[in-house]
């Protein structure tokens, strides 16, 4: 009955599209972003959504392949780094053109990178360039030729470039020019979004046919994965980028043919103790917080294997440290592995001082350990993963409640008023490198988590981190910013400021109509090589000649 | 007449102040609770310490509550919303495209709800067949023990337009009121005195129990579509439908302030206005 | 009329039976509601587990029984506060009239189009993170028993403002009856019809909505199961579709409200 069905359905689009048109150009890529993209200023992108079109539409000096992890040329056909590795010059590609047909000039780059540095533009993006004190200088001195100067060494430069979409400094429809493979053609707000086909894209296949090959990509905006499951299963997607553990285990056992398993993800679900002085907690619980051998002794009483084969079903590996193995380079592989041992934890424990009685951990004053885990609303991953460390802590006496907030709630809570005992989330991993996250890791900075803004480093340790991290990121060789990375890492895993649980894979499904897909860890997962994507014409269409 | 004029400009004024007042109070709300002025992207490891400020600066409402209101009131007199600090989009733009979308939903699904029920629950008391009746209480039962996200997600799984689920939501509690009104004016003396008389069932339920049940069940009515209005929030957030019901609840994850401030003035607007209408409409007959 | 006697003999049954195995929870179940059994996730039905488990490993029978107590012993009283207060600020208006009625049908237009969410997420932030569970189901029901009255406002309203001149109040009125008592006694039964359907239509309501209230940190937390929150994980469809026993908390709520429907007094025999 379903295969009717879709038959009839398939020989009706083929009916209602080949007639005006050659079979082939009303393909349509159709899958769904989870959010509404904020803004189509590549300049100011900042959330997901919009984060992939502009990967999408984006043209970009340097590529970072997604596969491989390397760079790769793109608008400049190569570039150089300065000695001192203050200066960047790029070779540009010549007689390119963006989606409405300005012409593509050294003086677009400078235009785009003037406005990404700029202080006042507040942009995301161009955040991640700053380095020392002092403004960046950019020049074009020939229309193929730019060079960007900036106050001091930037660590990891080059990669950078991967997020700079570049803007024309002449079109008229400004950030709507754009130079990568798809132009945005049509936006509903909360609805969809459909790109089209840039015919002025520079890159070619090897036969030397114009990419990308697929005319039309259509992105439903749809929050909900339980309805964007249902419309892949029924054919109405060709795609989903992010599928959790549940839904990808329920579609492998359907259909092992569509799910892709990318492997473990950059991504860790981590959870912390607040450890700020300022916080409105009583005296007790900050002294348990910062006591090492409470973080190490939770730690090790938290059984990640039952996590990942519970809650992922498998598809997500214990985790141990900040950085995912996936990550090739910056991984630390000298780390020890993490294991669950309760007993040993009850043991750290006691050398602190608590006993564990009837069942209940007591500190040296005699208080009960009881401390809530919050963490935001709507993540049934992150709920589920709360009530087995709930378990688990149990087994030692702890007695940990669970509070679901909303985001913003969260937010206040983690930032501002700092009242809280402790926190489950996952903190994005958007770059390979780690001198993205270096406001994670100075004790000085914001998302210094577990105690934010410190004047200077409460404990020796956090100050250790906060020299290497400086270190790393004047340093200019490769090697020696891997060592001082190295070294953060080994810290980290030993004081255990971030208690981290598992690293996710990465979950994505493909139709099989979809010739080339191949992903990645790296986002955008499933579509990274959308310009060499094809779809496979149907098969009805042998039946109709 | 001009009596009519006159109550009709009271009904209008009050209208309008309780809904000055809705916003108000609306923007009181989200201004006070807490997480209003947070921002997802403050937990972006990139931004610079000036690009934090910056987007704290974004959020804050520098003047007093009330005199920002003020400034909102006058030139929303102008016919400008401002613009949503979460979309960066102007919100009469916003409503314009969305309003539409989720009138056209609210109408249908209260039609069809009413439908659904009144038939029902006439029915049953027509045939006064407890069969007709146990099946109302079945279905609205079963509708009403469902989530409603759950009834959201059955309307895209069977491909069926958002007020098909409106209207499946909002469906037992219709149904529930009405038919407990119907049976109680059935129930009166005079109803019964009737029957006694031998007055024939159409006559009796069109002339003694509905003009009798007709007070309540105007007000009913004018409850219903704010009812609909509250279904629209989770349904068309769920459903994707472009909606004011997703927009407001997006605003409302996001603390967009003028836009929590607009859309409440817009819902009480519609309460109001059709709890006045039914009122009446139920006066005049 | 003997089989709509039965019906409702049946109905009754069912109801005392529900209500009988969650008060005696403990005796229906040798399992706690939070042990997860984790060799044993989202397992199917069996000797050990009737109802199969979660997908933590935790017993469905077990957190279905204990969450009856829960949600069938507080959703009922906060559906009778929130139709007590309707009733009352309803007849009030109906009855007098006057400036009382306008500000009352002011305050639950008003309260309509509100975004009552905040409400409650400045309440999660007045409570301290570390309250009791007892604390927090009971201050959630509270809360949703109070805010719940505006919905049938008006219809309560209607109803009462047809008795304002009639006859059987002229002569209480007369007779020198209290203005307490004349609502009491003579307006609150004729206003029954409609609070009984605000009554019924609240019960599954509050039960369904205190799993979103849990969303914002109130109401029921983990691992203490509710029925809201058994409901909730009816949103995951994948579940569902692996475990379809996950579907029995629905089938319990749906056969107590129609039964309540039933048995709640309709006076139809009339007839």
């Amino acid at each position: 009955m379903r295969a009717l069905r879709s038959h009839l359905l398939a020989w009706l689009v083929l009916l209602l599209c080949a007639a005006p048109l050659a079979a082939q150009s009303a393909e349509e890529l159709h899958f769904c972003l989870h959010g509404e993209p904020k803004t189509f200023d590549p300049v100011l992108v900042d959330d997901e959504a919009s984060e992939n079109v502009r990967y999408l539409t984006g043209g970009v000096l340097i590529r970072l392949n997604r596969q491989t992890q390397a760079l790769e040329p793109a608008l400049a056909t190569s570039w150089e780094l300065s000695k001192d590795g203050r200066a960047i010059t790029f070779h540009l590609r010549k007689g390119l053109y963006f989606s409405d047909g300005t012409p593509f000039t050294a003086e677009d780059v400078a235009f785009t990178m003037r406005r990404l540095l700029d202080p006042q533009t507040h942009s995301p993006t161009g955040d991640a360039f700053r380095s020392g004190e002092g403004s960046a200088s950019v020049e074009a001195p020939t229309a193929d030729r730019a060079v960007i100067t900036f106050p001091a060494p930037v660590a990891g430069l080059e990669r950078l470039f991967d997020q700079v979409a570049i803007l024309s400094a002449h079109s008229p429809k400004k950030e709507m020019a754009v130079l990568g493979a798809y132009y945005v053609s049509d936006y509903k707000p909360g609805a969809y979004l459909v790109l089209r086909r840039n015919p002025n894209y520079w890159k070619r296949d090897s036969t030397g046919r114009p990419l990308p090959y697929i005319e039309v990509i259509r992105l439903d905006i749809q929050r909900n994965r339980e309805i964007e499951l249902m419309r892949f299963r029924r054919g109405e997607l060709d795609l989903i980028n992010r599928l959790d553990a549940e839904q990808f285990d329920h579609l492998r056992r359907e259909n092992p043919a569509v799910t892709r398993n990318a492997g473990t993800g950059l991504d860790a679900e981590e959870f912390w103790f607040n450890q700020s002085p300022a916080a409105p907690l009583p005296d007790i619980k900050k002294e348990w917080f910062r006591t090492t051998e409470f973080r190490r002794a939770v730690s090790l009483a938290i059984n990640r294997e039952d996590l990942c084969r519970i809650v992922f079903l498998g598809y997500a590996k214990p985790a141990f440290g900040p950085v995912s193995p996936s990550n090739q380079f910056w991984f630390n592989p000298a780390l020890p592995a993490p294991k669950y041992d309760p007993q040993g934890a009850l043991r750290l424990l006691e050398q602190a001082g608590f006993r564990f009685q009837n069942g209940v951990l007591k500190d040296r004053a005699g208080n009960p350990v009881a401390f809530t885990l919050v963490t935001n609303s709507g993540n049934a991953v992150r709920e589920k993963m709360a009530a087995m460390i709930q378990q688990d802590l149990s087994q030692i006496g702890i007695r940990m409640t669970v509070v679901t907030l909303d985001f913003p709630s969260l937010i206040e809570r983690m930032t501002r008023t700092l009242d809280y005992d402790a926190c489950l989330l996952g903190l994005v991993n958007t770059d390979l490198d780690p001198n993205s996250q270096m406001t994670v890791w100075l004790s000085s900075g914001e998302n210094h988590q577990w105690n934010p803004n410190q004047k200077s480093p409460a404990t020796p340790w956090e100050a250790e981190i906060d020299k290497l991290m400086r270190e790393q990121a004047s340093s200019l060789s490769e090697k020696q910013r891997k060592a001082k990375f190295d070294r953060v890492q080994q810290i980290v895993a030993e004081q255990q400021p971030f208690i981290y649980l598992v690293n996710k894979d990465v979950l994505t499904a493909v139709s099989p109509a979809v010739v080339g897909a191949a992903p990645a860890v790296l986002n955008p997962q499933a579509f990274w090589n959308a310009e060499t994507l094809r779809l496979k014409p149907a098969p009805e269409s042998g039946a109709l000649r | 007449m001009t009596v009519w004029a006159f109550r009709i400009a009271q009904r209008v004024s009050l209208l309008v102040a309780l809904s000055l007042l809705g916003a108000l109070l609306g923007a009181t709300l989200v201004r006070f609770a807490p997480g209003y002025g947070m921002d997802e992207s403050e937990l972006d490891p990139r931004l610079s310490q000036a690009s934090r400020e910056a987007i704290r600066r974004e959020h804050r409402v520098n003047s007093s509550l009330l005199s920002y209101y003020g400034a909102y009131l006058a030139s929303a007199a102008r016919g400008d919303f401002g613009s949503s600090a979460w979309l960066h989009q102007p919100i009469s733009g916003l409503l314009r495209e969305r309003f539409p979308v989720t009138l056209r939903s609210v109408v249908l699904g209260v039609i069809s709800a009413w439908a659904a029920a009144s038939l029902l629950a006439l029915a049953a008391l027509f045939y006064r067949g407890w069969l007709l009746d146990l099946a109302g209480t079945l279905a609205s039962g079963f509708l009403i023990a469902l989530p409603v996200a759950v009834v959201a997600i059955f309307a895209v799984y069977l491909r069926v337009p958002v007020f098909v689920a409106i209207g499946a939501v909002i469906f037992p509690k219709v149904y529930s009121y009405l038919r407990n009104l119907l049976l109680q004016a059935n129930d009166q003396p005079h109803v019964l005195a009737a029957r006694a008389r031998g007055v024939s069932r159409t006559r009796l339920l069109l002339w003694h129990v509905i003009p009798l049940a007709a007070g309540p069940v105007a007000a009913l009515f004018g409850v219903s579509i704010s009812m609909a209005f509250g279904a629209a929030i989770p349904i068309e957030a769920l459903c994707d439908a472009p909606g004011l019901g997703q927009l407001a609840w997006l605003a409302a994850l996001n603390r967009d302030l003028p836009l929590i401030m607009t859309l409440t003035l817009a819902v009480t607007l519609v309460t109001v206005a059709a709890n006045s209408a039914a009122e009446l409409l139920h006066e005049r007959a | 009329m003997s089989a709509k006697k039965l019906l409702r003999a049946f109905s009754a049954a069912l109801l005392c039976a529900v209500f009988a195995s969650g008060v005696c929870a403990g005796i229906l179940t040798h399992y706690s509601y939070s042990r997860q059994f984790r060799e044993a996730p989202s397992a199917a039905p069996s000797a050990q587990h009737p109802l199969g488990t979660d997908h933590l490993g935790r017993d469905l029978l077990a957190r279905l029984l204990y969450g009856t107590r829960v949600s069938l012993l507080l959703a009922p009283a906060a559906a009778l506060l929130a139709t007590l207060i309707a009733g009352l600020f309803g007849g009030i208006a109906g009855l007098w009239g006057g400036w009382m009625e306008k500000a009352i049908l002011a305050a639950a237009d008003l309260s309509l189009g509100l975004p009552l969410l905040f409400v409650l997420i400045a309440l999660r932030a007045l409570l301290p993170l570390d309250i009791s569970p007892v604390i927090s189901v009971v201050a959630t029901f509270l809360t949703l028993g109070i805010l719940g009255w505006p919905a049938s406002l008006r219809v309560v309203w209607a109803a009462a403002r047809r008795y304002r001149n009639s006859d059987f109040l002229l002569l209480a009125r007369a007779g020198g009856c209290s203005p307490s008592r004349i609502l009491l006694r003579h307006v609150m039964p004729n206003l029954l019809p409609v609070l009984l359907a605000q009554f019924w239509i609240s019960i599954p309501l509050f039960i369904l909505t205190e799993a979103t209230l849990s969303m914002l940190g109130l109401g029921v937390m983990e691992p203490l199961p509710s029925w809201g929150t058994l409901l909730k994980g009816l949103e995951d469809l994948t579940a569902v579709r692996a475990n379809p026993w996950m579907l029995s908390p629905l089938l319990v709520l749906i056969a107590v409200v129609i039964s309540l429907q039933l048995i709640l007094p309709a006076r139809e025999e009339a007839l």
